[in-house]
């Protein structure tokens, strides 16, 4: 059932010329047969996500690298079990939670949701005049000729033509990787570091395990899971197939997520150069690219916040559209389905409106961001294990004991550690310090 | 009028207006039925959840009440053929049939029918939402509905874990243009239950319409046999356009195991570059020889099976036999001469020449060319359709304004659900 035949092999089909057009020709293949699970671990690599692990790296060192194996442990978990549900109910996740929870508990989630993805939306704006300044461009004007780009591109349905160019584009990513080891890192400390945990007594250290987990853990990878899986039509029978894809996937998004933090851990770190702006996540390309390396980086960054600014708004649009019921598709009117063109366009237009304030701080904004994720996250979670232990909706497919054991024990500890930031955060305010 | 979200949750009373147990869902019957009828209730008693057959019910209206004090405490069970309006009615998705769209049941509207309480439409109004959203007491005071007759709702029997027989023969009235919007935008499970249930030639019009991955989807996940069938009657382009999405050796298996005429059709077609003018060009268009009149050309046309549609013109072309190594073969090169518009030969008289009408100045397209070109000559030339040439100069084939339209286009996103993701 997998797609990814080799395309070497279809010359010597004996059936004739024909045959040899079956597949589709284009760059498409070949980006597939380099392992979807890289593309997608780049897709992952939005704005948030880049500031988040540039920063960990720059603050703290290689202090985080061992959280980045549990954090692989979490996501694999969770993207497999949403996997699993889309195979097996062959549904997406509004479908699922509109379907089995109360009318009210489904608004309660899909606000939640909503929430989540407006403020990853609103990063990949900032994201944006984030790299366009690093061309020079101001950002008052790259960040509204971007929104209305992507409203035209995708209201006129165009935009599937230039999501491949800005997928490239972000593989720019890769490079971090080149540059990790070019710094040349103390990979003693490095592997030290991942195979010992350590918890750092600092304010801040919190907050970022927080903003780690809730940029790499996103709601909307969970939908984007659920519903390609059960838009592929894979059924439970071929579902090993999917789950060892879904693993490979979460390898190497985790495995770059790594990079960036130990290529921002060998330069930054040593010098205490916090990252404060995009310009400074950039620095850590120097090693490979030297004074390019800001310009290698603003395309990066660009393509980035292109594909998930366009793909966000969207497909929070048609999640929302499809629970309610309401009319969907941007190739209606307004008049045809006011909701959903309307809800399109603000999320859109607000996106970019917020980015643009004056004076924003653009690193601590995508921080910020990453951490109100992480603290809604547990509301998707314990919605995914009630979904995936409905006997009734997953018949023999629930989780394991053991597995499930696994599952839950995650789902706790990201609710708790959101609900200590919450507490501390809280005390801060009356003045009680806790930590530090 | 009663509907179901206002009594979910309501006190059960008794003879004795005694509160028995709360209402937690009520069964349907599903079958034959116009509206189906209600066959009894789920009532929860504080943890235990019991059945009530609605031969004890006596009203809804108002409250619940039923003819009798007693009940039979056994517990409730699924049965096939018997669906729950709360689990699988309630917050699941229909298509509205009349509408040609899908919607979400928002609430269910039921009503007393010669003293069998059934459920005679669904409200898919978002105020149906806000009444359910939210606090009871003030549900009252938003008004405003927006009700499907039942018979106007097709019921997807994959929302129910339990067997149903579910007619979905209304669907097949559809135009195929909407039926493969809706069979686009369904889970792929609810569209392979739809594909299922209709009848092949259905099943291929409405294919046509729908986008090339799900399509191959449909196809990987049926009887190789009925793929087969249902290949051979959608038209070669979109059944080339399928294929390709396909794994190579299913769609060789399942070219195998079509008629050979269509297979060879398909196959031609998969010569040809996806955007290129062979795979929309149309193979059936009329043609006459350089000595044939009006009159006859008139003859020919009527004298045929199955005149092409649309028929934007007629072709003069001079016929030649293939000069061929191989002795058998009967087909004959066709050397394009010029265009009869139909609009020429219906003023004509009967006995003028062909080519003394025919128009032998406008252009021609290449096999291999662009869509696209093809698109712009038609547009440059105000033509309806253009003759398409193969490398030898010879007719194979017409692109027609309505296939370049196809072209220009641009891929509606509302099709290709899957792209809002990927």
């Amino acid at each position: 059932m997998t797609t990814l035949n080799p395309i070497a092999d279809l010359n010597e089909s004996p059936a004739g010329h024909a045959n040899d057009r079956l597949r589709r020709g284009g760059l498409w293949p070949y980006l597939l047969a380099m392992g979807p699970g890289l593309i997608a671990a780049n897709a992952g690599n939005d704005a948030g996500g880049i500031a988040t692990y540039a920063s960990a790296g720059a603050s703290y060192g290689y202090a985080f690298l061992w959280v980045m194996l549990v954090i692989l442990l979490c996501l694999g978990v969770v993207q497999e079990m949403c996997a699993r549900l889309g195979a097996v109910t062959g549904k997406g996740f509004a479908d699922l939670v509109r379907e089995n929870f109360s009318l009210r508990m489904t608004a309660f989630i899909l606000l939640a949701l909503l929430l989540a993805n407006f403020g990853v939306i609103v990063t990949e704006f900032v994201g944006i005049g984030a790299a366009a300044e690093l061309f020079g461009i101001s950002r008052h004007i790259a960040i509204p000729v971007s929104a209305i780009l992507l409203w035209v591109l995708i209201t006129r349905g165009s935009y599937d033509r230039v999501e491949k160019i800005f997928l490239v584009l972000t593989l720019v990513f890769l490079a971090y990787i080149g540059a990790a080891f070019l710094a040349k890192p103390d990979w003693h400390a490095v592997l030290r570091d991942t195979t010992h945990p350590a918890i750092i007594n600092d304010p801040g250290y919190l907050t970022m395990l927080i903003a780690l987990i809730g940029t790499t853990i996103t709601p909307y990878m969970q939908l984007y899971v659920t519903s390609s899986v059960a838009e592929k039509g894979i059924r439970p029978e071929d579902y090993r197939f999917t789950r060892a894809e879904v693993w490979v996937g979460t390898f190497f998004a985790v495995a770059i997520s790594g990079f960036i933090i130990i290529a921002t851990a060998a330069t930054l770190f040593p010098i205490h150069k916090e990252v404060e702006t995009a310009a400074d996540a950039a620095m850590a390309l120097a090693p490979l690219a030297g004074e390019y390396a800001s310009y290698l980086f603003a395309i990066g960054l660009l393509g980035a916040c292109l594909l998930a600014g366009g793909v966000l708004p969207l497909s929070t649009t048609y999640v929302m559209s499809e629970a309610a019921g309401f009319e969907r598709g941007v190739s209606r009117s307004w008049g045809e389905a006011p909701i959903f063109i309307g809800m399109f366009t603000a999320l859109l237009a607000l996106g970019a409106a917020i980015a643009m304030i004056p004076g924003l701080p653009v690193i601590p904004v995508l921080l910020g961001v990453q951490v109100v994720n992480g603290l809604l996250l547990p509301i998707e979670l314990l919605a995914i294990l009630r979904l995936i232990n409905n006997r009734e909706l997953m018949g023999r497919h629930v989780n394991g004991r053991v597995y499930n054991l696994l599952a839950w024990t995650i789902a706790a500890g990201v609710s708790l550690l959101s609900l200590a930031l919450i507490v501390i955060t809280v005390l801060g305010w009356f003045g009680v310090q806790l930590i530090g | 009028m009663i509907f179901f979200a206002s009594l979910l949750g309501q006190a059960v009373r008794g003879k004795a207006n005694e509160i028995i147990g709360l209402l937690d869902d009520v069964i349907v019957q599903v079958g034959d039925d116009l509206y189906p009828p209600i066959t009894g209730l789920v009532v929860r008693d504080r943890r235990r959840q019991f059945f009530v057959a609605a031969s004890q019910l006596e009203s809804f209206n108002g409250a619940i009440r039923l003819g009798t004090s007693t009940v039979n405490l056994r517990p409730f069970l699924r049965r096939d053929g018997e669906i729950l309006l709360g689990k699988d009615v309630l917050d699941h998705q229909i298509i509205d049939i009349s509408g040609r769209r899908i919607v979400r049941v928002n609430d269910v509207q039921l009503a007393q029918i010669e003293r069998v309480y059934r459920i005679v439409g669904v409200d898919v109004s978002a105020k149906a939402l806000l009444r359910r959203l939210g606090p009871r007491s003030l549900a009252h005071r938003i008004v405003g509905r927006q009700i499907i007759d039942w018979q106007e709702a097709q019921y997807l029997a994959s929302d129910a874990p339990v067997r149903l027989k579910v007619s979905y023969d209304r669907l097949s009235e559809m135009n195929p243009v909407d039926l493969g919007r809706i069979v686009d935008a369904l889970s792929f499970r609810e569209s392979a239950e739809i594909v299922a249930a209709l009848d092949n030639e259905t099943v291929a019009e409405t294919l046509e319409e729908v986008s090339d991955e799900r399509v191959a989807d449909l196809l990987e996940g049926m009887d190789k046999e009925r793929a087969a069938d249902i290949l051979e009657e959608m038209n070669p382009g979109a059944a080339a356009d399928a294929l390709e999405d396909l794994d190579r050796d299913l769609a060789e298996q399942i070219l195998a195991r079509m008629e050979p005429e269509e297979a060879a059709e398909i196959q031609e077609m998969l010569a040809y570059d996806e955007d290129s003018v062979g795979r929309i060009m149309r193979s059936d268009f009329v043609h006459v020889a350089e000595d044939a009149s009006v009159g006859s050309a008139l003859a020919l046309l009527r004298a045929m099976d199955e005149v092409p549609d649309p028929l934007p013109a007629i072709y003069v072309v001079t016929r030649q036999q293939e000069s061929g190594h191989e002795t058998n073969t009967s087909e004959e090169r066709l050397g394009f001469r010029g265009i009869v518009r139909l609009r020429s030969l219906i003023v004509a008289k009967p006995e003028t020449q062909m080519v003394e009408i025919m128009e032998d100045d406008l252009p021609t397209i290449n096999h291999s060319a662009k869509a696209e070109d093809a698109t712009r000559l038609l547009a440059e030339y105000n033509l309806l359709a253009i003759p398409v040439l193969d490398d030898t100069d010879s007719m194979i084939g017409i692109v027609t304004v309505d296939d370049a339209l196809a072209v220009l286009l641009p891929e509606i996103w509302q099709r290709r659900r899957e792209n809002v993701f990927s």
